[in-house]
């Protein structure tokens, strides 16, 4: 491996191994909510709904789900590894070494990747003991999938970036990012609700990553794919250079 | 001309802020030496260090690092530097081994090579048996022991320690002594900043003083003594920040 090589990996492992020193929290806990979620509105509220669209209901829930531990697990991982390390003034460790702007946001990127990656790797593998869990459009997931979790995960880094305090975190986390995920549709279609709400629906960036995942899964989308598709990419790209024009500045990092 | 260790000239530092911390400081260090930088609190030593090691972005001049730019080829000039802090920034996570194993990794040194110096600088530091250990569980004198094993890690060829005495008792201030002087005469160039003028005295080659951003005054102890017009750098210190009055020589002399 060149120096550079070794540099990245370092960086990336230090990553992963923090959350790893803590799968209980990191790992353990996400999987077991995905599967409270799985077992009240698919089990248990899913009898009595029946199908959507013509999809059995915990199949319809299924693919947001996957799409929302990866999400969250990605957000949540980098948002805290950089605020915690701030904190602690360690992340003088790393800003100190010759590794560049650009290596040092991808390696905090990748790091909250890789664990929402595991996440939905994980509740993907249970969910397909659960139920009969079809994968219609590969081809559409594959990069559906990346492109969220990879947004996500810039997203986590800049939240991490801008806090000052935990109580800035938990705030993106909970005021913003887990009510567009609720209200997005992960547990309905969007038809179903009345004005304005359908059409608010529309202005939510997660209705449409939910519904690329869910049409990768079950090949239902309420709205265009490739239009989706699209916007997602040119979404993650705009905020991987806000993030690289902030590291290239020093942004809260150096002073 | 020869390459300086550090060469800094006409160095500003503007806070956002707005407080100015560095006012055109101009400084060399030469290959090899022991370079002590005295002052009081708030005077600019540790933004100029953290300028030297990346840590903040000077507002205007230049660092030099063994003639590589501190911002234009700052890969080269970071490479070079080993930078332990006033503060212990460790990262609680990790055990005392991955903290170094860590930093010499993203310093880019392969597997074997990070195997061999950790066990070498745990030996060197007396840190064999904690290991194993979480860094938050260490005694103030094993972390700062930690910062300076994991600040020589890659080998760099100018140390930085910023205060690594301040704190710490009288036998662990002679081990760190110690361990400077024969790091120094392995050939390693040093930059020391410390509130200890006796530190200053006994262990470094030159000195310079740094009073609200500007060096005042740059020499062996001697010198500077001889330009103040003093007997101790302590008095030569003391003149710098004008707080005459409490030189000590005067209680030494004779009432009559």
């Amino acid at each position: 491996m060149s120096t550079a090589q070794i540099r990245f990996a370092t960086l990336w492992r230090r990553e992963v191994n923090r959350f790893m020193k803590i799968k209980k929290q990191t790992i353990g806990a996400p999987l077991l909510e995905t599967f409270l979620y799985i077992s009240v509105f698919g089990a248990a509220l899913g009898s009595r709904v029946g199908e959507l669209h013509g999809i059995d209901y915990v199949v319809f829930v299924i693919p947001g789900l996957i799409m929302m531990s990866f999400s969250i697990n990605s957000f949540a991982n980098n948002s805290s590894s950089i605020l915690q390390q701030k904190f602690q003034g360690a992340i003088q460790d790393q800003l100190s070494s010759p590794a560049s702007p650009l290596e040092l946001l991808l390696a905090f990127s990748f790091g909250g990747f890789t664990r929402g990656l595991l996440v939905a790797i994980l509740t993907f593998i249970a969910a397909s003991l659960l139920v009969d869990l079809p994968v219609d459009h590969i081809a559409v997931l594959i990069p559906a999938l990346f492109l969220v979790g990879f947004f996500f995960s810039q997203l986590g880094v800049l939240i991490g970036v801008r806090a000052e305090q935990f109580d800035d975190v938990a705030f993106a986390q909970t005021f913003v990012l887990q009510p567009l995920i609720f209200l997005g549709g992960v547990f309905y279609s969007a038809t179903l609700l009345p004005e304005p709400f359908q059409t608010l629906t529309h202005f939510n960036p997660l209705f449409y990553m939910i519904n690329l995942v869910r049409y990768g899964f079950v090949g239902f989308s309420e709205v265009s794919v490739a239009l989706s598709l699209l916007a997602l990419t040119a979404a993650t790209a705009a905020l991987f250079a806000v993030n690289l024009r902030l590291f290239s500045r020093g942004y809260r990092l150096r002073a | 001309m020869s390459e300086k260790a550090l060469h800094i000239e006409a160095l500003f530092k503007r806070y956002e802020t707005g407080v100015e911390a560095l006012r055109g400081v101009s400084l060399e260090i030469e290959p090899g030496e022991l370079f002590g930088l005295l002052g009081p609190n708030g005077a600019g030593k540790s933004t100029l260090i953290h300028c030297t090691a990346g840590l903040a972005q000077p507002t205007s001049g230049t660092i030099r690092v063994f003639g590589h730019d501190a911002t234009g080829d700052y890969g080269a000039a970071r490479q070079a530097v080993g930078l332990a802090p006033q503060e212990p920034n460790l990262d609680w996570f990790l055990t005392v081994e991955e903290t170094l194993d860590y930093h010499a990794g993203y310093f880019g040194m392969p597997k074997r090579e990070r195997r061999e110096r950790t066990a070498e600088l745990l030996e060197t530091f007396s840190l064999t048996e904690k290991r194993d250990e979480r860094t938050r569980t260490l005694s103030g004198g094993m972390k700062r022991r930690l910062i300076l094993a994991r600040a020589m890690m890659h080998r760099p060829r100018l140390l930085i320690l910023d205060e690594p005495t301040a704190g710490v008792d009288v036998e662990l201030r002679l081990e760190l002594w110690h361990y400077v002087q024969r790091i120094n005469q392995e050939g390693t160039t040093i930059l020391l900043t410390t509130h200890y003028l006796e530190e200053a005295e006994q262990l470094c080659d030159r000195i310079a003083f740094i009073a609200e951003g500007v060096i005042v005054g740059e020499g062996t102890s001697a010198e500077l003594a001889a330009r103040y017009g003093v007997a101790s750098l302590e008095d030569a210190y003391l003149a710098l920040v004008g707080r005459k009055e409490l030189s000590r020589s005067h209680i030494e002399e004779p009432v009559l």
